[in-house]
């Protein structure tokens, strides 16, 4: 086990480069690839290639992957937002600075454990994507740590289809929470699998992980959000948004449950972003091509699916509702103003209402009911 | 001496096709009084429309091949549109064989039975897109036609539920309806 705090002390060495072996030297490579200090195409080639696997690795090479390993998934998480002078909750109060100044030690230590080195091996040894001998790791028995640097591996390796088709079907990539907040398409596959249960996500390390996360996963939304326009294909749209929506839900409702609303930060950012101005379906859905299925409810399934992140400012609006109404000696009264905080910083009422249009678009029987002006109906 | 051989071979079939389609959304009711007291107006409303109420609770009304499902107490509205058909079809092949080489006759035979028996599946298939299509086309059209229904009966449930609210919180003293622009006014002395 390797644990970025305390800093360990510097083994002895020579004073030039350490002296490794090819073995070890392509795993090292391959480590950097995973945690984005190695050119991409590089890394893909490394994983797809197989070298014969020594008996043991050298100290040398030891305290090299244990380094790297450690400051790379530290430097990640801080590039990515651990920096941010931001407030989040500690308990049922807000607790505002750096991710180092409003999180206790034991929860920002990163305990890496033998599944990574394990999982690194198998990977420089085999051909990941023509492999017999398939590697898996409990999931339970996975450290926030080792799923933050799986996740990493898999959204490293999401460039190649044949790499992301392996890994996506070992345990402990299809149960982690990261690489399903991150990219539920690919990792959900064809076979719709149902995301994994994400209550272990809100609290110790994993919620001080998602807090760093928070800008990078809707900058990461926000891509995926844009890009659906240039997807022609119903079934991958359908596949796609299925995995979105089952993912976003499910992670809003741990969230509410577990009174973390504040890690859902980013998919109201990502609405927000997107709903600057009136959006129709057709930003989602106008790169489809052809009529696509010829059943309706197959066609409207599709469109409804396409729609998965502004769907969920429906579940958003009822947070704030819900907000509102918690008086001032309430117990969630800091949690809920923090939230309202959130809300109007992104102007929460136009975005929900923008999302809210977009979505009705989509229904073929839903009545506008709350513009009578235009169907002749009561005026409220 | 070789001699050559034609067999045809006829294989026909009756199938009874089914096809549907179906569409399923929510009505956007405002709860303007309780669920319970909302979920009866609109039974009623239904009701008047021709709609009647199955043993689920539910209010169904069938036009043609297309029926209209509505659940007062959730307000999910299913349009359902189906078509079947009773379908022949009939396949034809003709094979040459030689009684000294290839195949012998029965061989043969259940060879061409065997592609028939394919072409009938294609053609089947045919059909199922084609009444396929034609349910979907169904549903629609009878979308587009029940959209305006839809629009009124809900505008019908809100006027009277707020009707019921100003009679709930005093003495109604006015009540003026425009159908023209839909505004309604309703006075009430607290």
């Amino acid at each position: 086990m390797t644990r970025t705090a305390p800093p360990s002390t510097p083994s002895p060495g020579p004073d030039g480069p350490r002296q490794v072996s090819r073995f070890e030297y392509n795993l090292l490579r391959l480590l950097r690839f995973f945690l984005g200090h190695h050119p991409s195409d590089q890394g893909i080639q490394l994983a797809r290639a197989a070298i014969t696997r020594p008996a043991c690795l050298s100290p040398a090479a030891v305290d090299l992957a244990k380094d790297t390993l450690a400051k790379g998934c530290v430097l990640f998480l801080t590039r990515a937002g651990g920096w941010r002078n931001d407030h989040y909750l500690r308990g049922r109060s807000p607790a505002d600075g750096r991710v180092w100044d409003r999180s206790a030690l034991d929860e920002r230590t990163l305990v890496f454990s033998a599944p990574v080195m394990e999982f690194l091996l198998w990977a420089t040894s085999e051909k990941i994507h023509e492999s017999k001998i398939l590697w898996d790791a409990p999931p339970q028995d996975l450290t926030p740590a080792d799923e933050l640097f799986f996740w990493l591996a898999f959204d490293a390796c999401r460039a190649d289809p044949d790499l992301s088709g392996v890994l996506r079907r070992l345990a402990t990539f299809r149960n982690n929470a990261l690489c399903w907040l991150a990219s539920p398409g690919d990792i959900a596959g064809a076979d719709n699998t149902p995301p994994p249960d994400f209550r272990s996500t809100f609290s110790g390390t994993r919620a001080v992980m998602l807090e760093c996360l928070q800008n990078h996963l809707a900058a990461r939304w926000l891509r995926s959000e844009r890009a659906k326009g240039q997807i022609g294909d119903w079934k991958r749209m359908n596949q796609l948004g299925r995995a979105e929506y089952a993912t976003l839900r499910a992670f809003l409702e741990a969230a509410d449950r577990a009174n973390r609303t504040d890690l859902a930060r980013f998919v109201l950012k990502t609405n927000a972003t997107l709903f600057q101005t009136d959006l129709t379906p057709v930003f989602w859905t106008g790169g489809l091509q052809g009529s696509g299925p010829p059943r309706l409810a197959d066609r409207l399934e599709t469109q409804r699916a396409a729609l998965a992140v502004p769907r969920q400012m429906e579940l958003l609006a009822d947070w704030q509702d819900r907000a509102r109404s918690i008086g001032y000696f309430d117990e969630d009264y800091q949690a809920s103003q923090m939230w309202k905080q959130d809300w109007e910083a992104v102007g929460g009422d136009l975005v929900a209402a923008r999302a809210r249009a977009a979505v009705e678009m989509v229904e073929p029987l839903r009545t506008p009911a709350r513009q009578p002006e235009s169907d002749g109906g009561p005026g409220v | 001496m070789s001699r050559a051989y034609r067999i045809t071979v006829k294989e026909s079939d009756t199938r009874h096709l089914k096809a549907g389609d179906e569409i399923g959304t929510c009505l956007e009711i405002l709860e303007i009084l309780p669920p319970e007291d909302m979920a009866t107006l609109l039974k009623n409303e239904l009701r008047n429309r021709g709609f009647a109420e199955q043993d689920d609770g539910t209010m169904t009304r069938r036009d043609g091949d297309v029926t209209v499902i509505v659940d007062p107490c959730s307000g999910e509205v299913t349009v359902k549109a189906e078509a079947q058909e009773t379908v022949s079809q009939e396949a034809r092949r003709d094979a040459t064989g030689f009684n000294d080489v290839g195949p012998n006759e029965n061989n043969l035979r259940d060879r061409v039975r065997d592609q028939l028996k394919h072409d009938l599946d294609k053609k089947f298939e045919q059909e199922q897109t084609r009444l396929q299509t034609k349910a979907t086309e169904e549903l629609e059209k009878h979308l587009q036609e029940i959209q305006p229904e839809i629009s009124q009966i809900v505008n019908q449930v809100t006027r009277d539920a707020l009707k019921q609210k100003a009679q709930q919180m005093g003495t109604v003293t006015e009540i003026t309806e425009d159908a023209e622009s839909g505004s309604l006014t309703i006075r009430v002395e607290v």
